[in-house]
């Protein structure tokens, strides 16, 4: 049996998976101790099952602790070690302003404060070292450290990168000689250069190692007492690794949440469409989107959280403030604007009738009929119209449109914010949309997919079986995954196979390894000598560098239009990963006869039609055209007029639009 | 006008803002200098067919005021679509030499659809010091190449490169410049296809009146009267240091603004001198702050706003003077000038470091440019942030493990320069300490001002620190050429931002 648990803002999702059937279950979140509320699920779902923790094979995770830790401030005591004059890189970062016409807009405080940033005398410089660490420093910064009642320190010198010997004789001082000490090593956590990034990313990495540390040990503790395995956690780069090496490692489980859900989207994008797929998590507060190419979920190397930047491999995922409870309002210039605020789940929606009066999308959605009045949300809330109207009415009266197109314009507008995410993670990524499916999941996600999807010149929506719980069904299905970088900037003769190649086997080696069945993935990231940024080329351990050139010159005019044909070709960093496949669970339908048939009135397209309401779980082959309503049990479909749908064998909803 | 209801609306203005900033990664990506690539010293944005501006990324405040000036230099030059033009002379669209523009058409069915634009600040225009940043020019010609509205062909691209430091690098930057342009040109008309060639161009309409709309609201907010404030720059290139006086009044009547500079002093010598264009850019940028920092940004948040400098002063400079610093220095001082008059109409800001600490280094092989952030002056409400530029830059440093694996210079520390920003209620925030050493023999050039007169603080807030720039441990002025001898260090200490409000007890 396969488990995954999932925990997000509002719910900890659990799913057991026992080779035919799904089971799930949704708890609150215990923001408090994350692990109280994945244990309960797990023995709700256990329960549901009749199963005892001992029949479970795997046991994956995925959570919030870090993100949350890292947004709200509360890692551990930090110190950082820099290069002598350096030790303010992390504060003043790339000198960038946060806002260009709010001039005191804050900048986000730096997780190390001033007086536990020390400098080592030494300096290495692009040709190697300068100045060598001197006898007695690193005994030295352990004392400084000793004396500061620190809890994790980050090391980060000047050129780690490419001469690590000096951060490496200091990060090995302070763990033998302080042993309750995390420390993190920017060589280790990031070999690439730009120090402010480097900087950045490794102090993340002491900030909130210990915190994970300490979390995970007690999950693993409750898990061994339910009879369970060990857990392994979701990084943010899509794969699983076990709780020691995560709890080891805080900077890259920061996206642990929304890599599950990334990685939910690339299962079903193969099973039931083409491997080419926008994932649209679209729950209370926020939107989450991502990009499923060939089945493969897509990464970035760089990305900023609250302002601070991580560079490392993270699934691509991109967050706008759009979700059912974002807030409807009117500005000074007259326009329609919905979000960033959200009446979140308390007092929550207008129409949740607990003293929300401010108009929001699922208000929207319900004066337009794509919910029904009758139908009860996740947490067991009855739904109030007439709530919904008033709060809808209101806006409608200052905004001088009517109730029904005030609703639509909230729906629009938080459509077009979503469309914005989706263009971010495409468009603006020199991608295509229409080639791909829209596939919204969440709660909000598949009543807004299909006008979405139009707006994008998008002809194909899956809505799947299990959206509500998708993320956590990623969890169970994931690969293991272990991902390395390295800058190697080779060009000219130096750029020659057996040269990359050597590189590469020593990556595999400092992950441990060929193991049995772990195959690595690797890219070649290559840029024009004299350009800042690289382009990616994927290839074997083993690539013909002329070959790797061409591809790269290919997809230099592929995206700016021109190639440089004098130009030398330099490549820049690799990146390898391991990467051992994840169990593929079958997914199938739901029986037939168990859904229920009716009409209702729906808005859609700026008129009321009469819309077929199907409610329960479709089974495999039902096709239906729109104008309907899909009501599955933990989100609503709608399928406007012009689009057809067909349930395939995995219970996915394949909607089409006529061309 | 076809009105659009404000859902519309509302996509339209992410679209083109979308398009925006995906010209401005392509421009980065692509491009081949360290002050583009690395320091994002670049700008792009979308114009209707009337060259008005539509939308612009947010990244450079002194181009974004000026480029509608650059479009409408090539406005009633002849229409074709693929025909690009290029320009970067300060009196017909340009601001000072090096930032070179390339405007592109857009065609439709229906005709001009409108224009897409991007300017980077290039590493050399051909001027007398290399890196055409000098300190102590006294005409244009001295600057660089000047080039008027240009067909941009691969023969005059070229051949005008061919003309300054450099060239192949010239070419890489302007070659990105140009997939900048492509993408905008492909996305407008992506959008055209989309919504109908007629609503976009509403849109593109809607979306100016909509700005206009949220700053005359913004405007008719503040209490009619009429505010008058001198500043000072620091004229000490060539010679005896002097004090060049700089004056506005500012008057509100309803919703509308009146910003004249009558009684500046006449252009200098050197080179603080402003085309109005960059004067009308800082104006605008200083109302933007104090009236709706979150209105799009479009020429139509501009129509309230009339900027009056008569010809031949400071601010209105007339050809041949030179104007290099005038677009990094003068800029700064006018949006302090307009923020301090507005200071009459409600609550302001302190000063910020009000300099861009303009350094460029030019030896065997190679020219750099970098400008460095400094302390901000804090606000009513809130301490002013350290270490960032304060007005009209925003670009970024270049990081050392860049800049040392490119040019044969060491960087022997990068601090904050504590205790810089002046106390007060609110704090106002501290500036940098950067200190450079040559590694090779090469020629320096620094630009900067608040050296003499620091950034002020306001309510009873203290000021600032001044700056100061130090060759080994030899003071400098603030505007100042030389040359490095392996070894030679140079220092540079950016000021703090003043503060607001009486520090306590």
């Amino acid at each position: 049996m396969l488990l995954g648990v999932d925990v997000g803002g509002t719910f900890t999702d659990a799913v057991l998976f026992d080779g035919e059937r799904v089971y799930t279950a949704k708890l609150p979140t215990t923001p408090e101790d994350q692990s109280l509320a994945v244990i309960a699920a797990v023995e709700e779902v256990l329960r549901l099952a009749e199963a005892t923790g001992s029949e479970v094979e795997s046991f994956a995770h995925g959570m919030t602790v870090g993100t949350n830790a890292l947004l709200e401030e509360r890692g551990v005591r930090t110190a950082l070690i820099a290069t002598h004059g350096f030790a303010d890189v992390l504060e003043i970062g790339r000198q960038a302003r946060p806002h260009l016409y709010r001039l005191c807009g804050p900048k986000p405080a730096p997780l190390v404060e001033a007086g536990l940033r020390f400098e080592a005398e030494e300096r290495v410089g692009p040709e190697g070292v300068i100045e060598p660490l001197p006898e007695g420093e690193p005994e030295r910064l352990a004392s400084l450290v000793r004396d500061g009642e620190i809890e994790s320190v980050a090391v980060c010198l000047l050129f780690s990168y490419l001469d690590p010997s000096h951060e490496r004789r200091i990060a090995e001082h302070l763990r033998r000689e302080l042993p309750g000490l995390h420390v993190s090593a920017s060589h280790e956590v990031l070999p690439r250069f730009r120090e402010y990034e480097r900087t950045s990313t490794t102090v993340i990495d002491a900030y909130l190692s210990p915190l994970l540390g300490r979390y995970l040990g007690r999950l693993g503790e409750a898990a061994a007492a339910t009879g369970l395995p060990q857990p392994q956690v979701m990084r943010s780069s899509g794969g699983l690794a076990g709780a020691g090496e995560a709890a080891g490692a805080g900077a890259w489980s920061v996206l642990s949440g929304p890599a599950g859900g990334a990685v939910g989207a690339g299962l079903l994008a193969r099973v039931s469409g083409d491997g080419n797929a926008l994932g649209l998590d679209m729950g209370g507060t926020s939107c989450d989107v991502c990009v499923v190419e060939e089945g493969e979920v897509r990464r970035t190397e760089s990305r900023e959280i609250g302002g601070r930047v991580i560079q490392l491999p993270m699934v691509d995922v991109h967050t706008v403030g759009a979700g059912g409870g974002s807030i409807g309002w009117r500005d000074e210039g007259g326009a329609l604007r919905v979000g960033p605020r959200s009446a979140g789940a308390d007092p929550g929606p207008a129409c949740y009738g607990r003293g929300g009066a401010e108009p929001t999308v699922t208000d929207a959605n319900l004066v337009l009929g794509r919910l029904d009045s009758g139908s009860e949300l996740a947490g067991g809330v009855d739904l109030d119209v007439d709530a919904a109207r008033g709060a809808i009415g209101a806006l409608a009266a200052a905004l001088g449109m009517d109730e029904a197109q005030t609703a639509e314009g909230i729906v629009r507008v938080a459509n077009q914010e979503m469309v914005r995410a989706l263009r971010v993670v495409t468009v603006e990524r020199g991608v295509d949309p229409r080639g791909f499916a829209l596939l919204p999941f969440g709660g909000a996600g598949p009543m807004h997919a299909a006008d979405i999807a139009a707006e994008l010149g998008i002809e194909r929506v899956l809505c799947p079986r299990a959206g509500g719980v998708l993320s956590a069904l990623g969890l169970c299905a994931s690969d293991r995954r272990r991902d390395t970088t390295r800058t190697v900037m080779l060009s000219g003769a130096e750029m020659n196979a057996e040269r990359i190649s050597a590189e590469v086997e020593e990556l595999i080696a400092s992950l441990g390894g060929d193991t049995d069945d772990a195959e690595p993935e690797v890219v070649y990231e290559m840029r024009y000598a004299g350009q800042a940024f690289e382009l990616p080329v994927p290839g074997s351990t083993r690539p013909d560098p002329a070959d790797l050139a061409e591809r790269f010159a290919a997809a230099h005019e592929e995206r700016y239009g021109h190639r440089d044909s004098d130009g030398e070709v330099v490549l820049v960093h690799i990146r390898l990963a391991m990467v051992s496949p994840g169990p593929r669970p079958r997914l199938v339908a739901a029986e037939a006869g168990a859904l229920e048939e009716s009409t209702r009135e729906v808005r859609l397209g700026d008129e009321w039609v009469e819309a077929a309401v199907l409610h329960g779980e479709p089974p495999a082959d039902l096709r239906a055209s729109g104008p309907a309503v899909f009501e599955l049990p933990e989100a609503t479909f709608v399928l406007p007029l012009g689009w057809h749908a067909e349930v395939d064998a995995a219970g996915t909803i394949c909607a089409e639009r006529a061309r | 006008m076809t009105a659009l209801d404000p859902v519309t609306l509302q996509v339209m203005i992410g679209a083109l803002r979308a398009a925006c900033e995906e010209m401005g990664a392509a421009l980065i990506r692509s491009a081949y200098s360290a002050n583009i690539k690395e320091r994002h010293d670049c700008s792009t944005a979308i114009f209707d067919a009337h060259g008005e501006l539509a939308m612009q990324a947010e990244h450079i405040p002194v181009h974004l005021g000026s480029m509608p000036d650059a479009v409408a230099a090539v406005l009633d030059l002849e229409q074709r679509p693929g025909r690009d033009w290029i320009l970067n002379d300060p009196y017909r669209g340009g601001t000072h030499l090096p930032d070179i523009t390339l405007i592109s058409r857009v065609f439709a069915a229906s005709g001009l659809l409108g224009f897409v634009a991007c300017r980077a600040h290039h590493a050399d225009v051909g001027g007398t010091t290399p890196g055409s940043m000098p300190a102590r020019s006294t005409r244009l010609e001295e600057e660089g190449v000047v080039i008027p509205p240009t067909v941009a062909d691969s023969e005059t691209l070229h051949e005008l490169a061919s003309r300054m430091r450099f060239p192949r690098q010239r070419l890489a930057d302007l070659r990105a410049q140009a997939a900048a342009n492509r993408i905008g040109t492909l996305r407008l008309a992506e959008l055209a296809e989309l919504h109908g060639e007629r609503r976009l161009r509403a849109g593109m309409e809607e979306i100016l009146a909509y700005a206009e709309r949220r700053t005359r609201a913004a405007l008719g907010a503040l209490p009619n009267g009429s505010w008058s404030a001198e500043d000072v720059l620091e004229d000490d290139a060539n010679g005896a240091p002097r004090d060049a006086l700089l004056r506005v009044t500012a008057t509100i009547r309803g919703e509308s603004l009146v910003l004249n500079f009558t009684g500046t002093d006449p252009q200098v010598e050197g080179n603080l001198n402003c085309p109005l264009s960059v004067t009308k850019s800082a104006a605008f940028f200083a109302v933007r702050v104090l009236t709706d920092p979150d209105a799009p940004p479009s020429a139509g948040a501009y129509r309230p706003i009339e900027v009056i400098a008569p010809p031949g002063c400071l601010l209105n400079a007339q050809p041949p003077a030179a104007v290099a610093a005038g677009n990094v220095e003068t800029s700064s001082r006018v949006a302090d000038l307009v923020i301090a008059a507005l200071g009459g109409a409600r609550p302001v800001p302190a000063q910020g470091q009000g300099t861009m600490n303009n350094l460029t280094l030019a030896g065997e092989g190679f020219t750099y440019y970098e400008t460095l952030g400094g302390g901000q002056g804090a606000c009513p409400d809130a301490d002013g942030p350290s270490a960032i530029h304060v007005a009209m830059s925003n670009t970024l440093n270049t990081p050392v493990e860049a800049l040392e694996g490119e040019f044969p210079l060491r960087v022997r520390e990068l601090s904050l320069r504590r205790g810089s920003g002046g106390k007060g209620q609110h704090r106002g925030g501290d500036g940098i300490v950067r200190e450079i050493e040559a590694l090779t023999p090469m020629q320096f050039s620094l630009i900067a001002e608040r050296r003499r007169h620091p950034p002020r603080g306001r309510e009873g807030g203290e000021d600032g620190a001044k700056g100061r720039n130090l060759r080994g441990g030899e003071a400098l002025p603030g505007k100042a050429e030389g040359a490095l001898r392996p070894g030679d260090t140079l220092r540079i200490e950016t000021p703090g931002g003043g503060g607001h409000g009486p520090p306590d007890g």
